[in-house]
């Protein structure tokens, strides 16, 4: 692969120096990225976290139509998500901290067709914001969906950090949608 | 140490010229510039930052290209290599003079790194193979001299402090690799959890400890025995260890926590939550401090190493990850 992408290189001599260091630093293994979004909801912290630390039912987040836990104790049960195609996402919890209103997790098993990604793992917080509202926030620490070199478009840095950060914006805006409905 | 004591020398010399510089000697004591400083890696942002950790902020940028991750710093504590994944390169750095003075090339993925505290030879374990590279320093600058096979996927590594041994955990294989200097030839394998990742020996060489990111445990080493001789449960995803006081604390990089145990009896001592996804950890000088590199969240967290609590942060730049010796 590599002695390729040197053969293009010599052959195309005449390329910017700029081009061959960006196809040079494409051509290797990935780094770890990540995303931080959050949202403000119109809803007390106390009812937005008894919907985000539920771990046994996670169908405000963008495409799952059902929930399936595995377990009783969401800082290390397992759960399996079911996606409206039809399509699955095995997930365990790493993290469970009622007092800080945080649940935390990682995704065992994922088709890079429905989210372009490897080693996921994020925590989600709430926290009050005063005036009945909420600060709801999700990081997420991720590999990009193709792990070897060379990848395809769909899957380089670029466009999983896109995905990433679509699904999860989709996702608190569903959560917000649905609390703020509750509400009125 | 060294840096300390040179500086007292120093000073003490121009102590006899009068007050003045007596004046001028407490004014030095005071002043936070002879806390120890930390170089993180911040792979996101591409530079190595400069660490005040007695001011606790950020006093220099080093810009690194290629993401850089591991770090190692010379026996004489002047120089820090830094290995650039994405630049297949290892980075030389004059700490004094906070510049990159040199690039060597190391192909394949160079992450792991650790320097011979007798020789000043470099190791760096390359991720995409079953290999770690020599670099030898020379008046000419740093060299690679060679490669000794190890197992699959090196990450973490360390040389006892008697120069003669190499160990190297690998990943893929769920082991650790012991190597004699002198031959540069694997000599034993030792079992231990599934992917060990960070290496860390105990100060007289005769321990070492691995992280096992998948079994969420470290493996307890008796180096002279060439056996795994404990283990010990920890959070999600366990990335290295440091040691201090008595325990070892162990960053858990999914559970956001660091999870301390006794180095005598084995056995957990206690959670500490610090902040999103930490990886490299290291003691200070004085073994009262432990300072915590947050990837997620761009902090160092400060943990007192009496108490098991956090004491304190530090901004840093995007993606610290300071895989190694970042303290000096």
């Amino acid at each position: 692969m590599r002695k390729t992408t040197r053969r293009t290189l010599t052959a195309a001599a005449a390329l910017a120096t700029a081009s061959v260091l960006a196809v040079t630093a494409q051509a290797h293994g990935p780094t770890r990225r990540k995303i931080s979004e959050s949202i403000e909801i119109n809803a007390p912290a106390d009812k937005v976290w008894a919907v985000v630390g539920n771990f046994k039912d996670s169908n405000w987040v963008e495409n799952v139509a059902k929930t399936e836990a595995h377990g009783d104790d969401p800082g290390k049960s397992k759960r399996t998500l079911t996606l409206k195609n039809g399509h699955t996402i095995e997930e365990e919890g790493t993290n469970y901290k009622p007092d800080r209103m945080l649940f935390g997790y990682f995704i065992d098993k994922i088709d890079v067709a429905d989210l372009p990604v490897n080693d996921f793992s994020s925590n989600v917080t709430v926290e009050a914001e005063g005036d009945g509202k909420a600060k709801v926030e999700w990081k997420a620490a991720f590999y990009r969906g193709y792990m070897n070199n060379d990848p395809p478009p769909e899957l380089n840095d670029e466009n999983s950090e896109k995905a990433v950060k679509a699904w999860v914006q989709k996702s608190l805006a569903n959560l917000k949608a649905q609390l703020e409905k509750g509400a009125s | 140490m060294r840096a300390h004591l040179r500086g007292m020398t120093s000073r003490r010399g121009r102590l006899k010229a009068g007050p003045f510089s007596l004046a001028a000697l407490l004014l030095v004591w005071a002043s936070p510039s002879l806390a120890q400083e930390a170089y993180v890696t911040a792979q996101l942002a591409n530079e190595v930052a400069v660490v005040d950790l007695g001011a606790g902020k950020v006093i220099a940028h080093i810009p690194v290209d290629g993401a850089p991750a591991g770090i190692a710093l010379s026996p004489d504590r002047k120089t820090a290599y830094v290995t650039r994944p994405e630049g297949q390169s290892v980075a030389v750095l004059d700490l004094d003079k906070r510049t990159v003075t040199a690039s060597v090339a190391v192909h394949g993925g160079p992450l792991g790194i650790a320097v011979n505290p007798k020789t000043g030879v470099v190791y760096v374990a390359d991720w995409y193979a079953t290999r770690v590279v020599v670099l030898t320093p020379s008046p000419e600058g740093l060299k690679q001299t060679g490669e000794i096979a190890v197992g699959k996927s090196p990450s973490g590594l360390a040389v006892t402090p008697n120069g003669g041994t190499l160990l190297v955990a690998n990943r893929e294989a769920d082991s650790v690799s012991v190597v004699d200097l002198a031959t540069a030839k694997e000599t034993h394998v030792i079992a231990v959890g599934r992917h060990p990742f960070g290496l860390t020996l105990s100060a007289d060489g005769s321990r070492a400890y691995t992280a096992n990111v998948t079994s969420n445990d470290v493996s307890v080493i008796d180096v002279p025995g060439h056996r795994e001789i404990g283990r010990i449960a920890t959070g999600d995803r366990p990335y290295v260890v440091a040691l201090a006081g008595g325990h070892g604390f162990v960053t858990d990089q999914y559970s956001n926590s660091v999870t301390a145990f006794g180095l005598d009896d084995l056995k957990p001592a206690g959670s500490i939550d610090v902040e999103d996804h930490p990886e490299g950890i290291a003691a200070s000088r004085d073994g009262k401090s432990l300072y915590v590199a947050n990837w997620g969240d761009n902090t160092l967290s400060v943990i007192d190493a009496a108490t098991l609590k956090v004491t304190g942060k530090i901004a840093v730049p995007d993606g610290p990850r300071a895989f190694g010796d970042f303290l000096r």
